[in-house]
């Protein structure tokens, strides 16, 4: 529980170590390398101490690969899409990165659809590539277009919170109404459910539990679902 | 020193903002970043800082332009710019009071005085802490370090002078640090504090001065900038309290890993591993 400010060296050691986000190794002067943490969050590690991170909260995202982000459809360039994945950068999404596209049988999306997808490629120097297939599989895997339903934006703790299985907000949901959602890394989150009310009061308790404007915990936020009307 | 207050004031439609005040000497700082860049302020090699400064009240003059480029050469060698190339990173800057003085007026009153642009620089460190989306190499903590009028030739210093001694100064100045682990640790150092370098100062007296005065005003601003960097760790705790007692790291055993099956080892998913 450790909390550290960015330029605080941070005691991570191993014979094998992997550094996650938020950590750089540097030399400093005196010609020794050290691991010092480039953001401000929790130090957090690993049982057998291999891999350390630093967990902190943010609100834009910035592109790694093989994360599942939800995106929208702001163009169309020849065969290719481009998608607005919230990062620096707009997303390529190839228009036959499908499952079972072929070149007569594609999907049909338009401008302002939304996708959920996979970042297949993330470079610095690159924009970033999106894929609308499971990687091993090759098949959709729940990827692709999503219809209808409602975006929400939130911080990217919520939805690293949200994509977490014990995580109490979406049973507690779930048990009072069905609902389908799909959650982006990349600080979206779509909800589809029967009524606007449902939908609303999803869009309000994630808001609530949302580290950054409100941060409530499950005995608060069932306080606060009993005040909405549904 | 006057009393420290950090404020995450949690604006809308940027990715980090902080308030940080000198008693009442404060100001608001916001920063966006990285973020899609016009083509013509694109750098292939890194990302660009656009830093925007603006008054209480009038409009942003001459002096709103000098801070831009003062912050801007404080904020440059303190962020890995080189991770984010093709970006743009906005930093918004607005004084928070108009003061006896007349500073934080715009060019219309006498521009901004020390402790003023101290606050400036502590807010957008802050702002930047609070947005976690930019890499930094450290924490820069600014301080003022004002000279008090005396008929001997020693100069008296003091650190962080209060509004109603702005009048009676006979020189100030603004000293940037930068607190980082990566720089060598002077004598002055800490074991709970990192290593600091001065990054700017402006140091600007009546009478002249010598260098030892400029070497002890340093020293003096030295010590007021720990204790900056120490309200800053402790304002951090807001990362504490979010939500994390109910959640805990994931315990999945991943199958590529060389950790048996049965193992009780705690591994965290590639999907919370954010980059």
């Amino acid at each position: 529980m450790s909390l550290v400010l960015p330029g605080e060296q941070v005691p991570a050691q191993h014979v094998n170590l992997k550094l996650g986000p938020g950590l750089l190794q540097l030399s400093t002067v005196n010609g020794q390398a050290a691991i010092v943490s480039t953001r401000a969050g929790e130090v957090k590690h690993s049982a057998n101490g291999k891999k350390w991170w630093i967990e902190g909260n943010s609100r834009r995202y910035v592109p790694a690969p093989q994360e599942s982000v939800i995106g929208v459809v702001v163009a169309r360039s020849g065969e290719n899409w481009r998608v607005d994945i919230g990062s620096a950068h707009m997303a390529t999404l190839d228009g036959l990165a499908f499952e079972g596209a072929t070149k007569r049988n594609r999907p049909n999306l338009k401008v302002g659809s939304l996708l959920y997808a996979r970042v297949s490629l993330a470079h610095k120097d690159m924009e970033p590539e999106l894929e609308c297939f499971d990687a091993q599989t090759r098949k959709a895997e729940g990827f692709g277009e999503l219809k209808g339903g409602f975006l929400v934006s939130c911080s990217l703790k919520m939805c690293r919170l949200l994509l977490d299985p014990q995580h109490f907000l979406f049973p507690l949901l779930g048990s009072r109404f069905p609902l389908e959602t799909a959650v982006g890394i990349n600080g979206r989150v779509w909800i589809n459910c029967k009524e606007p009310r449902q939908t609303i009061a999803v869009a309000r308790c994630i808001e609530a539990v949302d580290p950054d404007g409100g941060g409530l915990d499950e005995i608060a936020l069932k306080k606060f679902f009993g005040t909405l009307d549904v | 020193m006057r009393d420290v207050t950090i404020i995450y004031e949690g604006l809308d439609r940027v990715d980090g903002s902080a308030r940080f005040g000198f008693g009442s000497t404060k100001s608001l700082s916001s920063v966006s970043g990285p973020i899609e860049v016009r083509p013509t302020l694109e750098n292939p090699a890194q990302a660009t800082l656009d830093i925007q400064i603006r008054p209480l009240a009038a409009i942003a003059g001459t002096d709103s332009k000098a801070l831009a480029t003062i912050l801007k050469s404080i904020f440059a060698p303190s962020l890995f710019l080189s991770h984010h190339p093709r970006t743009l990173i906005q930093i918004v800057g607005q004084a928070l009071c108009g003061t006896d003085s007349g500073s934080g007026l715009g060019s219309v009153g006498r521009g901004w005085n020390a402790s003023l642009t101290a606050s400036l620089v502590n807010a957008t460190t802050a702002a930047f802490v609070n947005a976690g989306s930019v890499p930094m190499k450290g924490v820069v903590c600014a301080v003022s370090v004002g000279r008090l009028q005396s008929e001997d030739a020693r100069a008296t210093l003091i650190l962080d002078p209060e509004e109603a001694e702005l009048s009676r100064l006979a020189g100030s100045g603004c000293f940037a640090f930068l607190f980082s682990a990566v720089l060598p640790a002077s004598p002055l150092s800490s074991a709970d504090v990192p290593p600091c370098s001065l990054l700017w100062t402006n140091y600007t007296t009546a009478a002249p001065f010598d260098v030892a005065e400029l070497s002890s005003a340093r020293e003096l601003a030295e010590k007021g900038a720990r204790q900056v960097w120490q309200k800053m760790k402790e304002s951090v705790a807001w990362l504490e309290n979010s939500s994390a007692s109910s959640v805990k790291v994931k315990v999945k055993v991943k199958t590529e890993d060389e950790e048996p099956a049965g193992g009780m080892d705690v591994d965290v998913d590639d999907e919370k591993v954010e980059i």
